[in-house]
């Protein structure tokens, strides 16, 4: 499904060292597959997720999505863009906007401007946004509510909500655990890998190794490389320790 | 099968980023209208004009004519911003209610400063430079008064605004304490106030020179006088080189501004980020004494001599008042004319200035095109603009307003990618990472969250047009504007003195209007 090959991405110079955010990291998801990113903090994986969804561009290595190399720019970009979905660390939700409208604009993608613009009109696939929100068990009353009026909790579901309605085959998750108490997060990572059937895949950083049980496969980074891609019960608490051991800032002379 | 709760909200609501959108559809009658205004000829003389903009004049002598003009105009607006800062912070804290307060008398006088304030801030620079002009004859100090003068209420408007608003808790802590009021306000009160009125006064000197080149185009010196001449002479060459001079002037000193309010930490405009605290005191204080020098040597060099202001000629043709005549005149045809120009100028700025945005949106070199095409519309004034059209247009109310709104836009647009570049890219990132093309995750990612403000700003400028209506009177566009400027030149004082009253009322009823429709905007 998606290949990340040989990847590198320098990162910013810092007191005359730049500093490689990722170098050489390659991975391969199939379908079916849902991957924890585990790494202690600037270990890469936010980068990592960057550069899966085209948000960053590599400075070196390929991109394949699908058998065929990621577009550089231009509609067919965009179209793979839209296959991938993102569920954000800090949501990026449009606060003044409603709920509807917010699930709506998953569709963006797929829809031409009269579309986009009536959804900022009227309330526009109702249906498919209360099924939505059902899945993510919220109410569906909330369709009509400004995202801004939201409880924490709410707007994480709705954030989901959004992510399930741009229907992407490949799901990515940058932390999205890390703000919730404990039977929040597990609800919520039950709810993400019941997405992840195939001909769906998952990829979801995480902070939490206690919460690899559920996942197919682990991928550990270090000082911006995989240390580490094998399933969870191959991981020994020894792996754990690597990848979290106090370590040089990436970039120094090693 | 539950209801769906959408569907019980009222339809056809348009959400916020749309309402950014709407003014542009005053584009619609404009066109429909505009096919009936072409005159015919022109289009040889416009595209002389725009030929013209590649190939000015570098004859030394020209350059150096505009470059003197350039000066001239460069040291009015600096005299008239430094005189009207002065002037403005000095009634600003004499009409701030927290100062009367801090000395322990009534909010009354604050309130009666503040209402008498009113007058001179109603009206336009040019008013006051014209009306100046027949009181003590041509001289440089003149357009540095005339500027100095509504802009000191301004600033004074906006201080004691934004005076009144910080809060009180730590004045009065201080207060308690037994601290004399001077000090407990300079203590209190001093700090968070100088980032803000910092920022206003740094945005009101990039005001003054635009104002300085209009007062210029009617006969008041400097660059404006130049831009004017050449372009009734048709001397398109000469006409660039002062264009490409003040241009280079003003993107300069909009970079200093800006730059200067990035390392001070001021507020940005619209204030979409937290409010700053400032930073780098000493520098501030150092550059103010640097400009004492600056300001002494530049009204030497324009021979500006206060004193010569004291010696009144006596105001011609004043006399005894006919009333009958003045009543006489149409009234509701002026002001009608003047309100429908200025609510269209002001839809047409407000509202295209992010509809190029989008459509430059997908291209690097569209929107620096954009920038080009904005700068130029800040830097020209209004009555050019409108002369530049009536080679194509006939005078009237769409070809004034035309003019008012491409010199507006030309200030929405730069404010507009200023709070486009301040804004949060999260939403708009977000929407791009999931194939979403550049027009629309702009309009959802980063248009929802600047509309308020920036329709808060284009409400502000509204009013500022209703004042600026005036100035395209000059080529008989229409409205109070064309009646006042026919008055002037008739001496008929009694009719100056009705159309600037009225003019002041509707200011006046516009500025009420305006703020109450801001603090709507603001208030989520």
């Amino acid at each position: 499904m998606l290949e990340l090959l040989d990847i590198a991405v320098t990162g910013r110079v810092v007191a005359g060292v730049t500093r490689p955010r990722l170098q050489g990291v390659t991975l391969r998801l199939q379908p079916g597959d849902t991957v924890a990113l585990l790494g202690a903090s600037g270990a890469g994986k936010s980068t990592l997720l960057a550069v899966a969804n085209g948000l960053l561009e590599p400075t070196r290595g390929a991109v394949v999505w699908q058998g065929e190399a990621r577009a550089r720019s231009g509609r067919r970009r965009r179209r793979q863009q839209a296959r991938i979905g993102t569920l954000w660390q800090d949501l990026r939700l449009i606060e003044e906007l409603s709920v509807q409208q917010n699930l709506n604009a998953a569709r963006l993608a797929a829809w031409g401007w009269p579309r986009a613009l009536l959804n900022l009109l009227l309330p526009l696939e109702t249906e498919a946004n209360v099924q939505a929100l059902r899945q993510v068990d919220l109410d569906p009353g909330l369709l009509g509510e400004p995202v801004a009026a939201l409880s924490g909790g709410q707007r994480q579901r709705v954030a989901l909500a959004r992510l399930l309605r741009q229907e992407p085959t490949l799901l990515l998750a940058d932390e999205p655990l890390a703000s919730l108490d404990p039977r929040l997060a597990q609800d919520l990572l039950a709810l993400l890998l019941a997405q992840a059937e195939p001909p769906r895949a998952l990829l979801l950083s995480l902070h939490r190794p206690d919460l690899i049980g559920g996942f197919s496969r682990v991928v550990g980074l270090r000082q911006g490389r995989v240390v580490v891609d094998a399933p969870p019960s191959a991981i020994s608490p020894q792996d754990l320790k690597a990848l979290y051991a106090s370590e040089p800032q990436v970039g120094e002379p090693q | 099968m539950t209801t769906l709760p959408a569907m019980d909200r009222p339809w056809l609501r348009p959400a916020v980023p749309l309402w950014v959108l709407l003014p542009a559809l005053a584009l619609l009658p404009v066109m429909a209208l505009l096919p009936q205004l072409i005159h015919g000829g022109g289009w040889d003389l416009l595209g002389r004009f725009a030929a013209a903009a590649v190939t000015p004049s570098l004859d030394p002598l020209v350059v150096g004519s505009a470059l003197q003009g350039l000066g001239i105009t460069l040291g009015v607006a600096l005299l008239g911003w430094a005189l009207s800062l002065g002037l403005g912070l000095a009634l600003g804290l004499a009409s701030s209610r927290t100062v009367w307060w801090t000395w322990g008398a009534g909010p009354a006088p604050a309130g009666l400063i503040r209402r008498l304030l009113a007058l001179p801030r109603s009206i336009h620079e040019l008013l006051w430079g014209l009306f100046l002009l027949q009181l003590v004859g041509l001289q440089p100090a003149v357009a540095v008064v005339a500027i100095a003068l509504p802009y000191g209420a301004l600033v004074a408007r906006v201080t004691a605004d934004l005076l009144d608003a910080l809060p009180t808790r730590s004045l009065d802590a201080l207060r308690a304490s037994g601290a004399p009021p001077g000090a407990a306000l300079l203590t209190a009160i001093g700090p968070p106030l100088l980032p803000q009125v910092l920022s206003y006064g740094g945005y009101r000197l990039e005001c003054a020179l635009r104002s300085a080149t209009l007062l210029g185009v009617f006969g008041l010196g400097g660059i404006g006088t130049d831009l004017r001449l050449t372009l009734q002479s048709l001397a398109f060459h000469e006409l660039w080189t002062s264009l490409w001079l003040l241009l280079a002037a003003m993107l300069l000193l909009e970079t200093l501004v800006g730059w200067l309010r990035r390392r001070w930490g001021m507020p940005g405009r619209l204030g979409l980020k937290r409010a700053s605290v400032g930073r780098r005191g000493r520098e501030i204080l150092l550059t103010a004494l640097a400009l004492l020098p600056l300001l002494l040597w530049t009204a030497a060099r324009l021979e500006v001599r206060p004193q010569d202001l004291l010696q009144w000629q006596g105001l011609p043709g004043l006399g005894q008042g006919d009333w009958s005549g003045v009543l006489a005149l149409p009234w509701a045809d002026l002001i009608g004319t003047t309100l429908v120009m200025t609510l269209l100028a002001a839809a047409l700025a407000v509202g295209v200035a992010p509809l190029l945005l989008l459509l430059a949106a997908p291209w690097g070199w569209a929107r620096a095109a954009l920038q080009l095409i904005w700068a130029l519309g800040r830097l020209w004034p209004p009555p050019l603009t409108a002369l530049l059209l009536l080679f194509l247009l006939q005078p009237g109310l769409i070809t004034g307003a035309l003019a008012l709104g491409f010199h507006n836009l030309g200030i929405l647009g730069r404010l507009l990618l200023e709070a486009v570049e301040s804004t949060d890219p999260g939403a708009e990132q977000a929407l791009r990472a999931g194939g979403v093309g550049p027009r629309l995750a702009l309009l959802y990612g980063r248009y929802s969250r600047l509309a308020r403000s920036y329709l808060a700003y284009g409400a502000y400028r509204a009013d500022v047009i209703l004042r600026e209506s005036v100035v395209v009177g000059l080529v008989g566009a229409t409205g109070l504007g064309t009646q006042l400027l026919e008055s002037l030149s008739g001496f008929a004082w009694d009719q100056i003195a009705a159309l600037l009253a009225v003019y002041a009322v509707l200011t006046l009823l516009g500025e009420d209007l305006s703020d109450r429709l801001r603090q709507r905007l603001l208030v989520v």
